[in-house]
């Protein structure tokens, strides 16, 4: 396949232009997102936002416990409300047709539309009420009567995999077999025994992380309706078509029976690319009813009925020579995964793939395990396991330099992934300016004065590094479709050009760059290229939004699409004027041969000759991409999965009172390799959102729960992100250099940059308070109650005091990935 | 549920409207007026993306019932557009990138409407005091008080003429 591809590619790249004639992509890239006007007049639609007449409104009933068998379900006195027109339970969809991601085992599509007979979280989906009103919708869901026959909770991972636990999806073969893995992960590379028996310096060191959740400030949601035989859905997903592929399937209907449509969609993050019951409950309704039928969820349905970003416990064992050079890494991770699967799968493996880079090491022995517990299930979340590794990782790395009496820089420096480095596990990076990234956040910051804070001081810098993958390859929710993005181009006689692509922007503006790739190549004003949206009847196939695949699956597959269509217009061109097509140029709505004033016409006139010639066939051009990668990787574990790797650096000042424990962030840099920037203000506004993510997750963010697994907190009150006044400034130092592979040359900018966040704050508390804390957040109690056990007891490491005895205690690998 | 006409100026419009007594604000403009702008992203006064103008100052729309309007003024976002002219804190929204998905953004130009009328000439420190209550998850802030000064300045100017 790479030899067509390549061969196909060569011609379309002929006809690319010069990378120093870009003029929307170089320059200062003065153009705007084409959606901006839509959004600062109100009038963009969002998902609440679609209005059909007549519409009738779903809500759903959720359980209040979190592991429990379902009695009986009674609608007698819901039935009862003014407005009420239906109900639904898990026996209203096809039995077995279950939600998930059976990437590597089938077991893994664990979520029933609505549960039939066992609830696994609180918030488990049990029934749903269709009413006129919104209002009836809610006061009946609150009158279903649901008996339940509670059972045991488990909520703590290790806890979860005892091998007498209660089995929360797959009871045991035989007792005291139980097996709550969802997935686990091994991987090996290299000679990890001899390189610790050799080594200068060894360690073990343990960290935790928290349960977030993305708080998109859009809620989900979906509208429904049902005509000829057809279920067309608006929703706020993050992958119209792998969201198509999952209602159809739950719903039992013909995918060529379900359209989806992505409108504008408020912020994802990670939290709208599962399929949800808020998506199939209203397609069944509107069936039933012939109504359109509309679901949003609540605030408090979104804290506690979606997804989290997994909590992950670490236990990680390094290598160093006396120079400071990595040998060799022993880690295990344990994953929360919550109830069910879904899209927190690939986090397994992925937190694995997240520790071999971006420093060299030869020999590694990892393991990740993902245990089922009763917490709201674990999904994908923007630097999906990145910024849960890098912060356990990181901080470690500064430990370690300490230990050895080694600047952390430097100590990075002697370890960084170089350019064209191939991994031990088959990771293969092409471009990479790590050392770049990490060299202008030390300038920036003034990295080499930084004792002016001596530690415990209150005030401290600290930096830290990371990479990320520039386009998965690999599906997050898997579908017999491959992971590949597809784009159409038109070129319009009447002087403009409509591209159809089925990237799913969700707010971080591939939109405006799928536009603008096409309005570069073809010579056109911005408002002269039109985008359709994803929708799965109008544009090609994607895969969705996540694993920062856009720009670079989607870019590439846009440029290829418009590439196909110039060079037909050229092609026909040349033999019109007897030159050959890359002699041809196309600018300023003009397409012309450079020096020729005969041979110079403008876009309008070209796109009329080409039909004219071709019996009034247009000019259109289908481009793709995708991965080369193995469909297997999630069960080999070995092998590259990307096309290309972004980098990046973090410094952050942080100044922490002594007396309160609060902590003020006073300044951040952000060094970041994403390739040719196609916006600058897009990527800055990407690694902006990135910081404050990464500050949320260190110092405020947590998802709190009592013993009976009931979320103490859902809502913006008592969850709280940082706000306006929070946040500091924040610098962007872009150290790029043109990708070969990625789309005008660029690389990823959407969800690496939030990898290093989290341990530049993290290093930088620790110097400040002359601490180690390992385990987040580091709320300003945490730190004040850390800062005075201190004073007391002298203790210095804070945070995972359970997990050295937890991780000694864990019952070994079962045989199979799954039972 | 009993219902009530009240009157009240919308964008700029005098209405009489016949409402639901306990219906909120955020929910009349949008289910009853087909005002979509304005949006529900909490419903509990934590998000400040239901924010309006109440003779012109912000309020959030969730948490207060359309029968207060009764005798009021109401501005929302549809209504910042003046005759097809983008207001300039619009235009600088649009031209600093200060969005990215776009659903706080109403929300957050209210609030700086509000927060540029009471005070034209705002510090840094004022602008993010003023928008403290209008949460985004994309955008880190920065462009935001970036645009709102900008504004602010354009403002000054155009009154100085
Ligand atoms: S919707 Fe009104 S403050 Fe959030
Ligand atoms: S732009 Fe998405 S919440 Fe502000």
């Amino acid at each position: 396949m790479a030899q067509t591809r390549n061969e196909y590619w060569s011609e379309i790249r002929s006809v690319y232009k010069d990378p120093k004639d870009y003029v929307l992509a170089g320059r200062g890239n003065a153009y705007v997102r084409i959606d901006a006007e839509a959004k600062v007049t109100g009038t963009a639609v969002y998902t609440d936002d679609v209005y059909l007449p007549e519409t009738w409104y779903c809500k759903l009933v959720h359980s209040p416990y979190a592991h429990a068998l379902i009695k009986s379900i009674d609608f007698t006195e819901a039935e009862k409300v003014p407005g009420v027109k239906g109900f639904l339970t898990g026996a209203d969809f096809p039995e077995g047709h279950n939600l998930g991601n059976p990437e590597a085992f089938k077991e893994l599509a664990d979520k029933e539309p609505l549960c039939r007979r066992k609830v696994r979280m609180v918030g488990d989906e049990v029934a749903a009420v269709c009413a006129t009103t919104e209002e009836a919708a809610e006061e009946a869901a609150r009158l279903v009567k649901v008996e339940y026959e509670p059972l045991p909770v488990l909520l703590d991972p290790f806890d979860a995999m005892a091998l007498d636990a209660e089995p929360i999806h797959y009871p045991a073969d035989q007792p005291g077999t139980a097996n709550n893995l969802s997935i686990f992960t091994v991987m090996k590379a290299g000679d990890p025994d001899k390189a610790f028996e050799e080594a200068y310096y060894t360690d073990k060191s343990y960290y935790k992380t928290q349960e977030m959740v993305h708080a998109a400030i859009e809620p989900h949601g979906a509208i429904a309706k049902y005509e000829n035989g057809e279920y067309t859905i608006w929703s706020t997903t993050q992958g119209a078509y792998v969201s198509r592929y999952w209602v159809a399937w739950g719903l039992g209907v013909p995918e060529s029976q379900v359209r989806l449509i992505k409108p504008m969609v408020g912020g994802g993050f990670g939290g709208k690319l599962d399929v949800f019951a808020h998506e199939l409950c209203p397609c069944k309704f509107a069936e039933r009813t012939g109504h359109p039928v509309k679901c949003i969820l609540k605030r408090d349905e979104v804290f506690k009925c979606t997804r989290t970003r997994h909590p992950i416990s670490f236990q990680i064992e390094s290598a160093f020579s006396k120079d400071g050079k990595l040998l060799a890494k022993r880690c295990r991770h344990i994953l929360d995964g919550g109830a069910y699967g879904g899209s927190g799968i690939a986090a397994n493996t992925l937190s694995l793939i997240c520790a071999t880079f971006p420093y060299k090491v030869e020999n590694i022995d990892m393991i990740a395990r993902r245990p089922y517990t009763n917490h709201p299930a674990s999904g994908a979340m923007r630097g999906y396991s990145a910024c849960q590794v890098h912060f356990a990782h990181e901080i470690h790395m500064d430990e370690v330099a300490n230990h050895l009496g080694i600047d952390p820089l430097e100590l990075r420096h002697k370890n960084e992934i170089t350019p064209y480095y191939t991994g031990p596990t088959g990771l293969e990076f092409t471009s990479c300016r790590f050392k770049e990234c990490m060299d202008a956040c030390a300038e920036a910051i003034d990295w080499k004065n930084r004792w002016r804070y001596p530690k415990g001081s209150g005030q401290a810098i600290g930096m830290s590094g990371s990479g990320f993958m520039s386009g998965t390859g690999f599906p997050v929710l898997v579908t017999p479709h491959y992971c590949s993005s597809t784009t159409i181009v038109r070129l319009n006689r009447e002087g403009y050009a409509v591209v159809y692509t089925g990237a799913n922007d969700i707010g971080q503006g591939c939109d405006t760059v799928m536009a603008m790739i096409v309005a570069e190549e073809l010579g056109l004003n911005m408002d002269e290229v039109k985008v359709v949206q994803s929708d799965t009847t109008t544009t090609p196939w994607d895969a969705g939004s996540f694993g920062s695949r856009v720009t670079f699956l989607g870019g590439n597959a846009c440029h290829h699409a418009v590439g196909d269509a110039k060079l037909k217009l050229l092609k026909h061109w040349a033999e019109e004027w007897g030159c050959k097509p890359t002699d041809i140029k196309m600018a300023d709505h003009r397409v012309f041969l450079p020096g020729d004033a005969e041979k110079n016409i403008s876009y309008n006139e070209a796109c009329y000759g080409y039909e004219e010639k071709n019996f009034g066939r247009c000019v259109a051009g289908v481009g793709a991409y995708n991965h080369e990668g193995d469909k297997d990787v999630y069960v080999k574990n070995v092998g590259n999965y990307a096309t290309a790797y972004s980098f990046s650096a973090s410094a952050a000042k942080v100044t922490v009172d002594m007396e309160t424990g609060a902590v003020t962030l006073d300044d951040f840099i952000f060094g970041h390799d994403c390739g040719r920037p196609l916006n600058i203000r897009a990527v800055e506004g990407q690694i902006e959102g990135s910081v404050l993510l990464g500050f949320g997750f260190t110092c405020y963010e947590e998802c709190v729960y009592d013993k009976d697994g009931r979320h103490l907190n859902p809502s913006f009150r008592d969850y709280r992100f940082p706000t306006a006044l929070d946040m500091p400034n924040i610098t962007t130092k872009v150290c790029s250099e043109y990708d070969e592979e990625g789309p005008l040359g660029a690389k990823e900018a959407g969800e690496g940059s939030t990898a290093p966040v989290g341990s530049a704050i993290g290093n930088a508390i620790n110097y400040a308070t002359g601490l180690v804390i390992k385990e987040l957040p580091i709320t300003p109690e945490r730190l004040w109650k850390a800062l005075r056990e201190h004073e007391r007891t002298g203790k210095t490491e804070f945070g995972g005091e359970d997990l050295p005895e937890k991780f000694a205690n864990m019952p070994p690998l079962p045989k199979r990935y799954n039972v | 549920m009993a219902k009530r006409v009240i009157s009240f100026k919308l964008n700029g419009v005098d209405r009489d409207e016949l409402v639901l007594d306990n219906m909120t604000m955020v929910d009349f403009l949008r289910k009853q007026m087909h005002l979509t702008g304005t949006k529900r992203g909490c419903e509990e006064g934590e998000c400040g993306a239901c924010t309006i103008l109440l003779d012109g100052k912000a309020v959030t729309s969730c948490t207060m019932l359309a029968v207060e309007a009764d005798g009021h003024e109401i501005v929302t976002i549809e209504g910042v557009r003046k005759d097809g002219v983008l207001h300039p804190i619009q235009k600088e929204f649009i031209d600093k990138w200060a969005l990215q998905c776009g659903f706080c953004t109403p929300g957050m130009i209210m609030s700086a409407i509000s927060l540029l009328n009471e005070n034209p000439n705002p510090t840094e420190h004022e602008i993010r005091d003023g928008i403290a209550g209008n949460l985004c998850r994309c955008t880190g802030y920065v462009k935001i008080v970036e645009a709102i000064a900008s504004a602010a300045k354009i403002m000054a100017k155009e009154v100085a003429k």
